[in-house]
């Protein structure tokens, strides 16, 4: 492509291309540095996380932190609530979600681009707006403390973006071997997850993670609406470790490594899809 | 030359090879119609009917657990809300709880702040976003790698990133005191936290440590569509580089901008997360954020009525700046 261009011209875009590769990978560096001190420090033992100037690396390495946060601390209990609000949350989202984006990318439903646009709206929309009267509402049932105040509302939170990003993802399926299963009778239910759900599966997975994400990270409404430990959730926990004056640091960072390495762990397995999807939502958006 | 080759493939791509084995289709369909045009039309209503259908359940929730909140918060602000034994007791009151509100020196100080960081916080972290997405566009190896790295920010609990940075920005131990005394940028360890200007600055380096990636991943969406061509000629008409990214990189771009900018603005003035834990609204109330102020009304004060007002006004500058900035950019133009 670049053929018809003189050699020196070439060779800027090869120094050019050098460059930034350096500087990209400096970049990511850079942006490793406090991430790699997160993991440094939840090694190292409580008397060296006050050095300065600070021993950059966790030698001897100890366990120690790691042994504070699950034994005296239970932050066990905090992550299985995580878990189980991140899970269920997130298959309700899909199981809602991708139905809803089907009616709004193929069916000939009326009012869907203002549907769309109301619920681009919503999804950005500053959750503290919502804290009073939820709070009120959650009260009222008796639902505060509980797994359902933490999934009705992260539910309705993660719904809308999902909906765009699965909607986004099946507007490129055909529609010929849709036609041909409604002709051949299938019902609704059937052609979406017989025809349409193995299609869709890559934004089907985005919107998933992007969710349970969201999720694992929620920490104003987990801090509001679970006031009792037996159901507070992972951030809460990390944020509310220790007292007043003294941080625990090493029993929050030690949390804090094993908080951040399931949704780690999926993100960069996910990486393809999930930078695809952040990219084309705003190409598609 | 292998510009699709790396991480960064479109999700529209994918599954548009599945429709080769429609066979048969057309052959049973020809036999069951009755006149096209009342076929047709049958089938319109039965795909609206399907569409509704299919989607209402999960409108349903978002409209019963965001929409209707929002209006019964309008209610719960015009009242004084009493704590009971069983439920809460409502007293209408009218404007009461705004009176009180506006003319609280707090609540001023805690929009300003909002605003002000909003600003500030956007500006620094779109330049610089633009300025990664540009470098990774560039980039002939390891985009993979570096999009990857750049996903684990933005992947971190906001919490989490707030306990790490009040450890680095320490003002006895940190590591940023380390760097600066290190790099002789300071001769004596500064205590960030503890002075105005300070907390503002570690906000906003924790803040953009996480945003920056999301705004570079979703400009560099946007870059990844332009045609390289484009650059080529400009460059053979003589443009230099500056005049590139001003006259053809950013107007291509726009509708990213517009993308990254609404999402971070709400996302900034919505801010909670980071100074709960970070600066925890100090020193004083130097870094309280709106979000911050209404949760201590409604949890430290038990003030519901109150705490829904401020809401309520939060509510209302986001929407006005939402209408504001669509008219201006008319984003409605790119929903179909």
């Amino acid at each position: 492509m670049t053929s018809h261009f003189p050699t020196s011209r070439r060779r800027a875009r090869t120094r050019e291309g050098l460059a930034a590769n350096t500087v990209g990978i400096a970049i990511a560096v850079i942006f490793m540095v406090p991430v790699l001190w997160l993991a440094i420090s939840a090694f190292k033992p409580v008397s060296a996380l006050g050095d300065f100037p600070p021993e950059l690396l966790p030698i001897p390495a100890t366990l120690a932190n790691f042994d504070a946060a699950f034994g005296p601390s239970d932050f066990g209990s905090f992550l299985m609530n995580s878990v189980i609000v991140g899970i269920l949350s997130t298959v309700i989202v899909v199981c809602l979600g991708l139905p809803a984006a089907y009616g709004l990318s193929r069916t000939s439903m009326r009012g869907r681009a203002a549907t769309l646009t109301g619920l681009l709206v919503i999804s950005v929309f500053p959750v503290i707006a919502t804290i009073p009267p939820l709070y009120v509402s959650l009260r009222a049932l008796g639902w505060l403390n509980s797994y359902e105040a933490l999934v009705l509302p992260y539910v309705a939170f993660n719904l809308p973006l999902a909906i765009w990003t699965m909607r986004n993802s099946l507007l490129s399926i055909s529609h010929q071997m849709e036609e041909a299963a409604e002709v051949d009778g299938a019902s609704t239910m059937r052609t979406i997850v017989q025809i349409i759900v193995p299609q869709a599966l890559p934004g089907i997975f985005v919107a998933a993670v992007l969710t349970f994400v969201a999720c694992w990270q929620e920490f104003l409404m987990a801090l509001s609406f679970n006031s009792n430990p037996t159901y507070q959730t992972a951030p809460v926990g990390i944020a509310l470790f220790g007292g007043a004056f003294q941080l625990p640091y090493g029993t929050i960072f030690a949390a804090s490594l094993v908080a951040l390495l399931p949704i780690l762990v999926l993100v960069i397995a996910l990486r393809r899809w999930v930078v695809g999807g952040l990219s084309t939502g705003s190409v598609k958006g | 030359m292998s510009r699709h080759a790396n991480g960064a493939s479109l999700l529209v791509d994918d599954g548009n090879q599945a429709s080769t084995n429609s066979n048969g289709a057309s052959l049973i369909g020809s036999g069951s119609g009755s006149a096209p045009r009342s076929g047709t039309l049958r089938r319109t209503a039965r795909s609206r009917r399907r569409g509704v259908l299919l989607s209402s359940p999960a409108l349903a929730v978002v409209a019963l657990i965001t929409v209707v909140p929002i209006a019964f918060s309008i209610y719960l602000s015009l009242c004084r809300v009493d704590a009971g034994a069983d439920g809460f007791d409502y007293t209408f009151i009218g404007v009461g709880n705004y009176a009180t509100a506006l003319r609280s020196p707090t609540v001023w100080a805690a929009l300003g702040f909002t605003a002000l960081y909003t600003v500030i916080s956007v500006s620094v972290e779109m330049l610089l976003g633009l300025g990664v997405a540009l470098v990774i566009d560039r980039m002939t190896k390891g985009t993979g790698i570096v999009l990857g790295l750049l996903l684990v920010p933005w992947a971190m609990i906001t919490v989490v990133s707030g306990q790490l940075w009040s450890y680095i920005f320490n003002g006895v131990y940190g590591l940023a005191n380390y760097l600066l005394v290190v790099t002789h940028i300071v001769s004596a360890p500064v205590s960030f936290l503890s002075n105005p200007a300070g907390a503002f600055v570690a906000l906003l380096v924790a803040d953009s440590w996480k945003t920056v990636p999301f705004v570079a991943l979703i400009l560099f969406g946007g870059l990844r569509t332009i045609d390289r061509e484009l650059y080529a000629a400009a460059r053979l008409d003589g443009a230099g580089s500056g005049r590139i990214l001003t006259h053809i990189t950013i107007p291509l771009i726009r509708q990213s901008i517009i993308t990254a900018v609404v999402f971070r603005v709400l996302q900034a003035f919505g801010i909670f997360d980071l100074p709960f834990v970070l600066t925890n609204g100090g020193p004083g109330h130097a870094t309280q954020s709106i979000a911050m102020l209404t949760y201590n009304a409604l949890f430290q004060d038990l003030n519901i009525g109150y705490g829904a007002a401020i809401s309520c006004i939060t509510t209302l500058v986001v929407i006005i700046f939402a209408v504001l900035f669509l008219r201006a950019f008319r984003v409605e133009d790119s929903v179909d």
